[in-house]
């Protein structure tokens, strides 16, 4: 992993953090680039919602497989075990790892191998984990460990940008807000899945090439679909 | 998943029902308990033509709310659209700043802290849980959590509330309406096309099957998302595999 590669990611990901960004998009190309970046084969970031459970709120993909995986992990396993202890937890092979039963199964059914999970933190609280996946056994080495744990803390600021100038106090707002944003684009997936007759997975990425063509949060946007005030353009749909 | 602190909440409102149906008035109460609160209000959206008052718990709070329809400030109103709105001392140059007219007229009021938690699920959105105290001062960790819990309890009991099949025992917690499970959102989505109803409407529809079939909500779901269930409008109903 080049040096300036990752620098190139930092600058791409400060130059999103502008007034009007979308949190969700931005959490979803940081697994992007964690997997391109940090050659795992896939990437998730889950938060607290603050009711003692972890979430999923963006992965490198949307895959059905893959979501259900993240999601048994926020019950049991290394993400779990980082969120609460707050510090990096390495799996370099599962098939000898037996702590967690469960979800060594789901990964290995999966065709996972490696699992790296990163703490998010602010200040002295752990908010949420930066998760990654790899098909092949092997530990992440020191340098691409340092740039995850970069990436991990891009991702705090992300998530705490979005209104934090305004008021003092407002991490509660912010996970709040993120959480409830990807239910919100969980709900436009549906809407677009059955109006189109496509996949979940497939909805989401027309979503955000619709997000994307129109310049808008991509939220906004998923609000709208689910109220029925807009549809995608047609070049969006066609391309899907 | 359903932990073991939102059980002994759930159990606490039960408690309060003592043996009848429970309603938004016993999650309140139970609210007010474990968030050292002194009042507490449901106001609510859906189905209303503005914010309505459902549930007040004493004269201050049914005040308070009246305050956030009239001025359409406060933390009630910044609650409704977005996340959760925190108002530890009104009485702060900063709450001042935030609702110029709500803040010095709730302190007026007697109320120094507000904390309101929005009562919503994705695009859809029923209320507003507002909590309130005479002194200021910030909820703690763990008022947090369960104030968190039971505005889930809230918004669960809102939702059962629209459909016609009722939760088929009183004891039972509600199907919780958080994000755990992504498919149950996803047929949402998906049901709202299917039957040309609103996204909360839909989930109501789905609920309602749910335990109409004494099947779990997220089973259900994922029937719809893998087309293995549709809902069709034209039959009573409502759906067929």
């Amino acid at each position: 992993m080049a040096e300036f590669a990752l620098a190139d990611v930092l600058v791409e990901m400060a130059d999103t953090l502008v007034d009007e960004f979308d949190v969700i998009d931005f959490l979803h190309v940081l697994t992007e680039r964690c997997v391109q970046l940090l050659e795992v084969s896939a990437a998730g970031i889950v938060l607290t919602d603050q009711r003692e459970t972890l979430q999923l709120v963006a992965a490198s993909s949307e895959r059905t497989r893959l979501l259900e995986l993240f999601q048994v992990q926020t019950n049991q396993g290394p993400c779990v075990e980082c969120f609460n202890t707050g510090r990096p937890i390495s799996v370099a092979d599962l098939r000898s790892a037996c702590r967690w039963p469960q979800f060594t199964a789901a990964s290995a059914e999966a065709g996972f191998r490696s699992v790296h999970a990163l703490p998010m933190r602010l200040r002295t609280e752990v908010i949420g984990a930066l998760n990654l996946f790899g098909v092949q056994a092997g530990a992440l080495g020191e340098e691409k460990l340092r740039a995850a744990k970069s990436l991990a803390d891009v991702a705090t600021i992300g998530l705490l940008q979005q209104r934090a100038i305004r008021h003092r106090d407002t991490l509660t707002e912010q996970l709040q807000t993120a959480l409830n944003s990807r239910v919100l684009i969980e709900q436009a997936k549906g809407v677009l899945a059955e109006r189109l007759r496509i996949d979940p997975d497939q909805a989401f990425n027309l979503l955000r090439a619709g997000a994307r063509s129109h310049n808008r949060r991509l939220s906004e946007l998923a609000q709208a679909i689910v109220n029925g005030t807009e549809q995608l353009p047609e070049k969006v749909r066609r391309a899907g | 998943m359903s932990t073991a602190r939102r059980m002994r909440l759930w159990g606490l409102v039960v408690e309060r029902a003592s043996g009848g149906p429970v309603t938004v008035e016993h999650a309140c109460t139970v609210a007010i308990a474990a968030t050292g609160a002194d009042g507490a209000a449901v106001a609510v959206v859906l189905g209303a033509s503005s914010r309505e008052t459902l549930y007040a718990g004493d004269g201050i709070a049914a005040d308070v709310e009246d305050l956030t329809t009239t001025l359409g400030e406060g933390p009630g109103a910044d609650a409704l659209g977005g996340g959760p709105a925190l108002a530890p001392d009104l009485a702060t140059a900063q709450s001042l700043a935030r609702w110029p007219a709500f803040a010095p007229a709730a302190v007026e009021l007697g109320v120094r802290a507000i904390f309101a938690l929005p009562l919503q699920v994705g695009a859809i959105r029923l209320g507003v849980l507002d909590l309130y105290r005479v002194d200021p001062g910030e909820l703690d960790h763990e008022q947090l959590i369960d104030a968190l819990l039971l505005a889930d309890t809230v918004c669960a009991l809102l939702l059962d509330a629209y459909g016609r099949e009722a939760p088929p025992a009183y004891g039972r917690e509600p199907e919780s309406a958080g994000l755990q499970h992504p498919e149950v959102h996803q047929a949402t989505g998906m049901v709202s096309v299917q039957l040309g109803l609103t996204v909360a409407m839909a989930l109501v529809r789905l609920r309602a099957y749910a335990y109409a079939h004494d099947r779990r909500l997220h089973d259900v779901a994922r029937d719809v998302v893998a087309r293995r269930l549709r809902f069709d409008p034209d039959r009573d109903c409502g759906a067929h595999a």
